[in-house]
This record gives structure tokens, sequence and C-alpha cells, in this order.
């Protein structure tokens, strides 16, 4: 196998295609170096990107020396354009996904790439080298008409360009683009089922349809958001980034991405936690999209129904548990961080914080007017139930911690938050009174516990864990509550203590102390806590500071308004999985957090 | 053709395949819910659509019922282990093509091709029903076994 790829670009070069069914990842010099087949979590076809040069890749941009001169997503859609400055015109490549192919006789994977000139005639290269799976296994390819046919047992792929040109495997192929005649290919793929050929110029037309599509859908989100334009970037992302037959939102598309560069913090992240799905519901109820918020909801409540009353951490796209983790011996990973992994060995653990953001997901539906249906009223009753009968155990926490078990406070709090969320709906929804007098008094004993334990009245801030003086940035979520009053000098005292010791520079924020985790290396700042931070001064009434913190983060953002789940806060570059849904979820939900509070705490 | 008894059994043989999957589903063996499935094609309330899945499920076990009883009448005879080795042959079908196939005519399942503008909130089943959980395929050929021996025992030719 393959030793380290040293023309690797830099995490945040890569733009993301999709389709909501799967994703790939195209660089800037217009190579997808990541896409799995034929879902989210099936195997990649190219695996560049953390598998070596072996792994596979699938390139389209100019033969010749080039400068990028613009990137972008089309506006309001997924259609992804970059454009290159070449000593002959400048050459654009246009690709995308087609998303929406229920009722027409489409595969459901369909990947279309346009190469277009202007200026001058320009010679490109198309390099097409599918691989599949930890093997990096090359196809058996064969030629149907004009159309580049490869396969494996149970997958295909057919690659169909217009004009018609002779690409085999492996062997980078020239073609000569003239201005006014655009060269488009068309990839589509078959798993377990016949391929579906369709006509690049068919293809083109199925694109230009799923972006106008896109377009409407974003006309539909509130025009009164700040910043309008990244946060629809984000929630554009999280669609992309939710597998439509299931409605699972998935964390990133893809595994291994590092959290230190050459480190072993390398983690799949093609899964679904019932977190994301969570602050997805409240994310697209506060921009107005409720039938996505109420899909989140139906995945999570079929999705958990073989473990509740106990709520699994992550699950695979179908509900089903993730399959053991294990390493991927011979693939060299980003930058040399090994090993890549392949499952995610924190599904088996206890997290008390997952049942505080779900059931209050439950109770922001019911806010806005969604009462909840008879079956997910006693999913919501028998997770409270588990966090009556549980909070007093240790957890995991939020960050998973893969060490001992702690008393982490914000498991705490966010337990504190189920049993509250469960008391709101229950003013609304059948239950019984010994339940509610049990929620209750467990509620308030938490309550005492986390003031008695978790906080340190020296330093006037809550810690990370009881007994511990380190400080967790996951407690910015605290004014957000209701667990203590905004203006409390607990919660002041804890913002302020976590902007004055997690600080990573500027806006950004560590999660914990650097390398209290157990594991070796320093990662970089986690971005979602500082989307936190914005929101926590909103709601403290500092909005003129959140609002500046806002547009900081804002720029810190990819090229493509994409993110990551972390970020060096020396040069910026994106660490970990990419992108993201967490961040790009918190981001929606800081943008929320100063629409809400703009005007109304200003005038004050 | 015991038309009183197939008239009867047929609604207890249902009625003890019902039960059973019921049971599984509480024991946590599988998500597969037919009474939801098939009553969410009339309602998307939960708690509605499995009351009126249930007397679906009841009419569409009747008629598989009548198919079972026809078969005894053609073989001449009914036992517990022909009754069986139907139920086996009914639960293949079930799992490979029946349930599978429901994506494509179900108002809210969502297929494998479904995208962005899908409303459909049910999840497909797959190949076996597997994405109910990997013990689908176990707790299917367990309840129908349970519906075949009940109407090869129960059912009487002539």
């Amino acid at each position: 196998m393959g030793g380290p790829d040293p023309d690797q670009p830099p995490i945040e070069d890569y733009g993301l295609l999709g389709d909501t069914r799967l994703a790939a990842l195209v660089s800037s010099a217009g190579a997808i170096d990541w896409m799995c087949v034929p879902y989210f979590d099936g195997q990649p076809v190219f695996g560049r990107l953390v598998g070596g040069p072996e792994a596979g890749t699938f390139r389209l941009g100019p033969a010749n020396r080039s400068t990028v001169v613009s990137r972008r997503y089309r506006q309001e859609s997924a259609t992804l354009e970059t454009t290159w400055e070449t000593a002959t015109g400048q050459l654009t490549l246009t690709e995308g996904m087609v998303a929406e192919v229920t009722g027409r006789l489409m595969p459901p994977t369909l990947l279309v790439r346009r190469l277009t000139a202007t200026g001058g005639p320009i010679e490109a290269v198309v390099e097409f080298d599918p691989r599949l799976g930890e093997q990096h296994r090359r196809p058996d390819s064969r030629r149907h008409k004009e159309i580049l046919v490869c396969g494996w047992p149970g997958l295909a792929i057919a690659l169909h360009t217009a004009p018609h040109i002779a690409i085999t495997p492996r062997q980078p192929t020239t073609v000569r683009i003239e201005p006014g005649e655009p060269f488009t290919v068309a990839l589509a793929v078959a798993a377990r089922e016949p391929l579906v050929h369709v006509p690049p110029a068919a293809a083109w037309d199925a694109l230009e349809a799923d972006e106008r599509r896109w377009r409407a859908w974003c006309m539909d989100v509130h025009q009164s958001l700040p910043r309008r334009d990244v946060v629809l970037r984000s929630l554009l992302t999280l669609q992309l980034l939710t597998y439509s037959p299931s409605g699972a939102p998935v964390a990133a598309p893809t595994t291994s991405l590092p959290e230190v560069l050459g480190g072993t913090r390398n983690w799949d992240y093609r899964y679904a936690w019932p977190r994301d799905a969570s602050i997805g519901v409240a994310a697209f109820l506060g921009v107005g999209k409720q039938d996505e918020a109420r899909r989140f909801m139906a995945w999570l409540l079929t999705a958990t129904r073989l473990d509740r009353p106990r709520m699994p951490v992550l699950l695979t796209l179908f509900g089903r548990h993730p399959r053991p983790e294990r390493v991927l011996d011979q693939w060299p990973g980003y930058a040399r961080s090994v090993p890549v992994r392949d499952g995610n060995g924190a599904a088996e653990q206890h997290q008390l914080d997952g049942y505080g953001w779900v059931i209050d997901a439950a109770w922001l539906l019911t806010k806005s007017g969604h009462p909840l249906y008879g079956e997910t009223w006693r999913a919501m009753a028998g997770f409270a139930d588990t966090v009556a009968a549980r909070w007093r155990e240790p957890d995991a926490g939020i960050w998973e911690v893969r060490g001992d078990r702690a008393h982490y406070v914000h498991s705490k709090l966010m337990g504190w938050l189920a049993l509250d969320r469960a008391l709101r709906i229950a003013d609304n929804h059948r239950i019984s009174r010994r339940r509610k007098a049990r929620w209750a008094a467990e509620r308030d004993a938490l309550a005492v516990d986390i003031i008695e334990r978790g906080y340190d009245p020296a330093r006037q801030t809550f810690t990370r864990s009881y007994g511990s003086a380190d400080l967790d940035a996951a407690l910015l979520v605290l004014p957000l509550l209701g667990v203590e009053p905004v203006d409390s000098p607990r919660v002041r005292g804890t913002i302020d203590a976590i902007r004055r010791e997690l600080t990573a520079d500027g806006p950004l924020l560590y999660r914990y102390p650097p390398g209290q985790d157990g594991l070796p290396g320093t990662e970089g700042a986690f971005l979602p806590c500082s989307f936190w931070l914005v929101q926590a001064m909103a709601a403290t009434g500092a909005v003129d500071e959140a609002t500046e913190l806002f547009d900081a983060l804002i720029d810190l953002g990819s090229p493509l308004g994409l993110y990551g789940e972390e970020i060096t806060p020396v040069d910026g570059r994106c660490l970990g999985n990419f992108p993201q849904a967490l961040t790009h979820a918190t981001l929606v939900q800081a943008a929320l957090a100063l629409r809400d509070v703009d005007g109304s705490s200003r005038r004050l | 053709m015991d038309w009183a008894g197939w008239a009867v059994f047929g609604l207890i043989a249902t009625t003890a395949l019902t039960a059973a999957m019921i049971a599984a589903q509480l024991l946590g063996l599988t998500r597969l819910d037919l009474p939801l499935l098939l009553g969410t094609i009339l309602t998307e309330n939960p708690d509605r659509a499995r009351v009126a899945g249930f007397f679906i499920h009841l009419a569409v076990g009747q008629g598989f019922a009548l198919g079972y009883a026809l078969f005894f009448v053609l073989l001449g005879r009914a036992t517990w282990w022909l009754g069986g080795l139907l139920g086996l042959l009914h639960s293949a079908v079930a799992l490979t093509v029946l349930v599978p196939l429901l994506a494509g005519v179900h108002p809210r399942m969502a297929s494998y091709r479904a995208g962005p503008a899908s409303r459909a909130v049910l999840e497909p089943p797959g190949l076996l029903g597997l994405n109910y959980g990997p013990r689908t395929p176990l707790v299917t050929i367990v309840m129908h076994l349970i519906y075949g021996v009940a109407l090869g025992v129960l059912l009487r030719i002539g």
C-alpha cells in the first residue's frame, strides 16, 4: 500500500458535493478525493483523502500550470464552481450531484461535472482512478458503446462524457476544451441494481433542475437572519448531510480526518448522533423549516426504538448499532495521522447529556405548535425516567472521553434540562401525577447537587466535573437552560472564566484545558464552543460583543463557508472530520440567538 | 372447504401472529411494526395508525388464511408441520418481496432513492427488513411459523 500523499491539500480546501444519500469532497485542484458508495457510511470508491494515492481519485482540471481565481457555490445551491486562470484562458469546473431522482428512471447516485473555457482553448485533464474499499480494489473495466463501466461484485460505476473521449482508469487523459463547447461528464453508481445510463446532457439538465429546487428551498428561510448568506450555506450543508431515506443527520461525511495533524485523535463520524439531530431540530425550527425539524424528531423516534428507554450515543443511518471500531492498518491517514478508523467505539458509552438535548428538542416542537403524538411523548417520558434513575452515575460526557467516567457538570446540567423540559411538556400531555412528582423531585435534587459539587465559589465558576478545577466550554450552554437566571453571578462568572481560561486566541476556545483527555498531542480550538459563546453572550445581554464574535467566527470558515470541528489557533487550518454538522448547526443557532435579541436587547 | 373454520381460525392465527410481533417489539428484538406500517397508509398519527393497521392486518391475515386453507384442501390434509412449512414459505416471501416492496406504494415510506423533498418519514425496511434491526428476519420467520402451525392444527379439510 502507498505512503503518505505529499500533495495533500489542507482540509479546508475541500468542497462538499452531495445528494443527501452520499457525499464527495473535492479539492480546489478538481480532485474528488473522498466518496463512499452507495451511502455515507459505505465503502470509499475515491479514498485518497485518508487512504493515500492508491485509494483512488477522480480529477478534472487544467492540465498545465494554473491558479484558482474563483471558487464558490452557485447562489443558494449545492453546485460548486471552480475557475482557474491558465496561460490560454480561464477554465471553469461546475459540478454537483443530483438529489431528486424519485419517480424517474435515474441512477440513485449521479455526479455531474462540466468544464467550460473562456478566452481561448485550454488543455484539461481527466484522471479517473476508482478503487473500492479497504483494499483499494481495482475494478473490472469494460466499454459499453461510449460508456466506461467499472465493476466490482455488486457494484458498478459508469462514466459517460460528451463529447466522447476514451478514458482509461488510472491513465490521465488530456482533453482540449474550446470556448463555447463544454465538456460534460456524468458518473452514475449502481449498488445491487442495474446501471442506469444517463447522457451527460440530460444529467446536466437534472443538475440544473436540482439547483432550482435548492434555491426554492432557500427562499422559505426567514429573511431576518443575520449573515443570511452564511446561515443558508450552513443550512444547505446540514441538508446535504442528512440521509434522506431515513432522515438521519450524519455528523460528517468522513472518517479519521485528524484533530491533531499527525496525531491519533482520528474518529469515524459517518454516523448519526441523537444530540446532533436535536440541535438540528432547534436550528431548522428557528429558521422556519418545520418539516425538516419534524423529520429529525421522527428519525429520533424510530432509530432509538430498540434501545429505549436508554438513549444510544450514536447510530447508523438506519438506526442500527455501528460496526465495532477497528483500525485500517495499511491506510496512511491524512497528513500521516494514523490510525484510520472504521466504526466508532463511543457507541457503547453512557452520555447523560444526550437525553437533555433530545427532550429539549421535543419541548421546542411542542412550543412551536406541534403537540407530540402519544408514542413520541411515551418515548420522551421514558427518557426522562432514565435520567431520573441514572443521573447520580458518572458518564463519558459530551466529549466522549475514552477513559474513566466522571461526574461531568455539563452532563448533570443537561440531565436537569431533560427533567425540566419533560415537566413542561407534561403540562399539556397526559402523564401520571406520581411520575411528574418524581421528575420534579429529581430535577430539584439535581440542581442542588450541581451547585454543591460542581460550583467553585472561590473562582465563581462551574467546573468541568465534580472535584475538578478544570473548566469545560460546553458549560456555555448554561444561560440557555433556565437552571440559573441569566444574570446570576454563577452564570456570568462561568462565562467569564471560560473566556479567560480556555481562550485559544481571538474568538476561539478550547473545549477543555488542552491535553486533559488522556490522549497524546494538543488538539485545536473547538468551533461549536465559540458559537455557544455567541449564544451565551447574546442571552446575557452582551449583544454587540456577541455580534462581533459571530462576525469573527464567520471569517474563519473555509473559502466556501464550510466548517470542520476544530481549527488551529495559529494559522486557522481546519482539523477533524469535515464538514461538521454540529459546527454548522451551532452556527445557525448563534445567528438565531442574535436575531432574537437584536433590537429588543439593544434598545433596553 | 371449512369456511367457518377459516373465518374463526384465520382470525385467531393472525391475532397470535400480531401478539408475537408486539412481544418481539417489547423485548427489543425488532423495530418492525406491521400495524404501524399498514396504518400509516391512512394516517400519520402513530397511535391511530396502529389501530387502523391492526384491522388491516387482520383482513390481510384472513386473506392469507384463505390461501393456506385452499392449499390444505388441494393436498387433502392439514397438519402442524405442513402449516409450518407454508409459514416458512410465507415468511420468505414477506421478507424478500412484500415488505421491501412496501416502499414503492406506501405514501409515508421513503425509498433508498428519497431526496431532500421527500416528506416520507418512515424509513424503508430494506432487504429482509434488516433496517428494522438485525433480528428482524428471525422474528418474522418465527411469527409466520406460529401463524402457519396454528392454521395447520386448527383448520379442517372438507
